[in-house]
């Protein structure tokens, strides 16, 4: 009983901490960055508590199981909030200046964490029992390794969507504004992290007092190659979890199905994403190829990632149909 | 001058100094030897390189040895990395006049390789698989004609133009054992082979032959350049080789790198691709597989249950062994549900010595000779009743529905008159081996029994005692001689993905004077490199007015 207590308080935390990070964030829209810097700060500082809030959630799950709280979807959606909030946290710490990450990673986060606690998935919570052959401590390594890559992967992802966006987006000061309100409801999640670097180009723009027209395009330039760069490291990031989780979960395969490769269609969807975004890298070795083609494939990537983790599960078709709706 | 001019260009020895097929003359390399020299000529100042090799000898720990050549061959440092399109194979194609027919050859092998290490032709194919891939996941795989006739029919396609004829054709009803789908890997495969062979392998090389830049115009032109004022090359040098570098100096020239096996990387992650595929192909060529039900206390011989899947698979002596089954468990959780499987094993060779016992479990297979057994299956054998003291019988346990794992099994116990129209008898139905449920003659519910318990039950003044439920254990066996090489290929893939994401760094610097100037570049990490070049510059201390005032009067 005082483990499901501790369970609500730490979820509530958790979650009303990162609702107050991304109303931080969206104020900063509307008034003057310069006014309210201090605000950047305490919304990093939001993610942290958040992060120890989903860890302690997270333990506390696995000190009342007994086994590695990865053993379905709710759990899985939780440890993907909480790899968007440690990814958060590693590019605050290693270097202190704002990024553009922090745009992608904290509303990803209260995405996920809200969806993970919505009614849509009311029956899930309570941890379930394992059945035999996910008793193995493989289960540690194989899912926490793809969780970590399909973060790392959607984080990255989003980054090249953006880009894209920026890309083909007229310049235009009253446009944006048109489209921030638009856009706001069509695609919080999405619109979210342009706003902000437009916001920010902007504040830069009245700081510096220089020709405008001419800024813009060198800061949309600036800001594309930076979006370029985040989106490559992040994705080639996740590429190495995503293949240390494939490769692990083949040799527990051999180890419990008696074959390390048996074309179930969750095994099939992560070698498409896992092809997708080798190609992605592929066309980065290109130097003199644009930042657009990978964008999109990175974009194709972010839609087989969600196939990949959510509609597999949606049909619970095939082996890996422990986390699925319609089994529970 | 031009005396110097030669001598300046240098080689270590543990380096490449012979001219490798890649540094062939090109206008582009003419034109930057150009620049060298001009730039040599001007930059020209003994004295000052003089006091800078007495100083490195002095300071002794930077510099290492250097062993000069007189020859001077042409630099070959330009080649970037990344270019996919500067391929070697497109360069001299003198095979000889005389001998045609294998001048032919050797043209069309260039062209085969230069075609296959195509990167878009890569590409092309990655996406080709991908969506072979995904398209085998929406078709339903290895089902009956008559299904695919009613699920995609002529009269009326899928998208307009998808039948069954399309699925028949391409062999899309079994798409990952599909031609279409094994030739693009096998392109795949090839295309990996070339691109290792012609590209990547001659990128060490290049990498591996570093050389000092030997003008202020060819170090600014670097992704990262700066220049320093009053700084020693000595000091910078030391920096580098503190943050990891390593670091190599001549006279007033430095080059550093940092990372080197980010470039080797990428050809372990395609050799190790090319190790997974061969696996992959000797474990549908060479392996055996076989799943067998074995009831408790009975045996089998692995050969009889091991069937071979490909024309390359060869029996082994250790199928000769026969297994015999000992005991089989089920533990359950207090909920009631299955937790584990468990059977107790023997092999026993020809001559029925017990050569191996383990207990295996589902994660938990057992391994002998190169066959593995692996827990997979079980099902209800039989049970053993007594009736009134009479017994006990075995009664053979049917499955009745089988939804997923949610298993049940019945057994009917007839009495009275066995031969009459309609016999009357116990039923008896089990989830699993822990308990049993008993219905009467007429359907109603009579109780639950555990087996072992002895506790009799009555049922119309019989009394009718369940001794014990004999489980079977669903065995699965396979022989993969694949499966070394595959775990060779995951290990060296999961190694060589990780060290990809290691960035090589290069520096060059060049003393002018009492000026440094700095130039370098890196082929990941491109944005954090000014950040962490700047961290280092800032550490280079300034020399004192008194040196640089007297290097400049020398």
């Amino acid at each position: 009983m005082i483990f499901s207590i501790l369970e609500h308080i730490l979820t509530h935390i958790s979650f009303s901490v990162v609702s107050i990070v991304l109303t931080i964030y969206f104020l900063t829209l509307l008034v003057n960055l310069d006014e309210i810097i201090g605000f950047f700060d305490s919304s990093d500082k939001g993610i942290v508590i958040t992060f120890f809030g989903i860890t302690g959630l997270l333990f506390t799950r696995w000190v009342y199981s007994g086994h590695f709280p990865l053993s379905n979807l709710y759990e899985s959606l939780i440890f993907l909030s909480w790899t968007f909030s440690i990814i958060h946290m590693v590019s605050y710490l290693k270097n202190k200046k704002k990024n553009y990450l922090n745009a992608i990673t904290a509303p990803s986060a209260i995405f996920i964490q809200g969806f993970a606690t919505s009614g849509l998935l009311n029956k899930m919570p309570q941890s379930v029992i394992l059945v035999p052959a996910l008793q193995s401590q493989w289960l540690m390594m194989h899912v926490s390794m793809m969780i970590l890559g399909y973060g790392a992967l959607l984080c990255g992802s989003l980054l090249s969507i953006a880009l894209l966006v920026i890309t083909f987006r007229k310049v235009g000061p009253t446009f944006w504004k048109k489209n921030i309100k638009k856009k706001f409801l069509l695609n919080e999640l999405f619109s979210f992290d342009v706003l902000y670097y437009i916001n920010e180009r902007n504040s830069i723009l009245l700081q510096q007092n220089i020709n405008f027209s001419f800024s813009i395009n060198y800061y949309r330039y600036q800001l594309i190659e930076q979006l370029d760069f985040w989106s490559f490291r992040i994705i080639s990031f996740g590429f190495i979890f995503l293949t240390v989780g494939i490769l692990s979960g083949a040799v527990w395969a051999n180890e419990t199905w008696g074959s390390y490769w048996s074309w179930d269609p969750k095994e099939t969807w992560a070698f498409i994403t896992w092809t997708i975004f080798a190609i992605y890298l592929h066309i980065k070795t290109n130097r003199n190829g644009r930042g657009i083609n990978s964008a999109i494939v990175a974009s194709i990537g972010f839609l087989l990632i969600w196939i990949c983790y959510f509609g597999v599960n949606l049909l619970g078709i095939g082996l890996h149909s422990y986390g699925s709706f319609t089994s529970n | 001058m031009i005396v110097t001019l030669n001598a300046k260009i240098l080689y270590f020895s543990k380096f490449h100094p012979q001219q490798s097929p890649l540094s062939r003359p090109s206008p582009y390399f003419c034109r930057t030897r150009n620049v060298s020299l001009i730039t040599n000529c001007k930059l020209q100042n003994p004295q000052d390189g003089k006091s800078i090799a007495k100083k490195s000898t002095s300071s002794g720990s930077i510099t290492k040895t250097i062993s000069l050549s007189d020859s001077a061959p042409p630099v070959a440092e330009k080649t970037d990395g990344e270019i996919p399109g500067d391929r070697v194979v497109q360069g001299g194609g003198n095979g000889g006049g005389g001998n045609g027919g294998l001048a032919f050859l050797k043209r069309l092998r260039r062209k085969v390789l230069s075609i296959l290490s195509n990167l878009p032709l890569a590409i092309t194919e990655m996406f080709t698989i991908a969506a072979l891939m995904a398209l085998g996941t929406i078709i339903e795989q290895g089902e009956t004609p008559e299904f695919y006739f009613q699920k995609y029919p002529e009269d009326n396609p899928v998208l307009g133009f998808f039948t069954w004829r399309w699925i028949f054709t391409l062999g899309l009803d079994h798409m990952y054992s599909a031609p279409i789908f094994l030739g693009m890997l096998a392109l795949l495969a090839a295309s990996l082979m070339a691109c290792t062979y012609t590209t990547q392998i001659p990128l060490v090389k290049v990498a591996r032959r570093w050389s000092f830049m030997k003008s202020d115009e060819s170090i600014k032109k670097q992704d990262f350049a700066d220049t320093l004022q009053r700084a020693s090359i000595q000091d910078l040098g030391m920096i580098l080789m503190g943050d990891g570098y390593e670091v190599f100096m001549k006279g007033p020239s430095l080059y550093a790198f940092k990372g080197l096996a980010g470039r080797f990387a990428p050809i372990g992650v395609h050799i190790a691709m090319l190790l997974i595929m061969v696996g992959g192909t000797l474990s549908a060529t060479g392996s055996f597989r076989g799943s067998v039900t074995v009831p408790q206390g009975l045996n089998f011989v692995m050969g009889d249950v091991l069937g071979p899947v490909g024309f390359l698979s060869f029996p082994s002596d250790a199928f000769n062994t026969e297994v015999h089954v000992n005991r089989f468990t089920m533990d359950y959780y207090d909920s009631g549900e299955v937790s584990q499987f468990h059977s107790d094993l023997s092999l026993r060779d020809l001559n029925g010595k017990e050569v191996l016992r383990k207990t295996i479990s589902v994660n938990d297979p057992l391994r002998y000779g190169g066959v593995t057994i692996y827990q997979t299956d079980w099902s209800f054998s039989a049970l053993q009743v007594t009736k009134d003291g009479e017994g006990p019988f075995n009664l053979a346990m049917a499955p009745i529905k089988i939804n997923g794992d949610k298993k049940l099994y019945g057994t009917f116990l007839p009495v009275g008159d066995t031969n009459a129209p309609n016999v009357k008898g116990i039923s008896m139905l089990a989830r699993d081996l822990q308990s049993i449920v008993v219905y009467d003659l007429e359907g109603k519910f009579a109780g639950i029994r555990r087996p072992n318990s002895k506790l009799p039950i009555e049922i119309d003044g019989m009394k009718i005692v369940i001794e014990d439920a004999i489980g079977s254990t669903g065995l699965e066996l396979k022989a993969d001689p694949g499966v070394p090489v595959v775990y060779a290929g995951f290990g060296a893939l999961m190694l060589t993905t990780c060290i990809s994401y290691v960035s090589h760094s290069q520096i060059w610097a060049l003393q002018n004077g009492t000026t440094l100037v700095v130039g370098g570049r890196t082929n990941r990490a491109k944005n954090q490199f000014p950040d962490d070049m700047n961290r280092l510059l800032d550490q280079v201390p300034e020399l004192i007015k008194k040196t640089s005032a007297a290097s400049e009067l020398s």
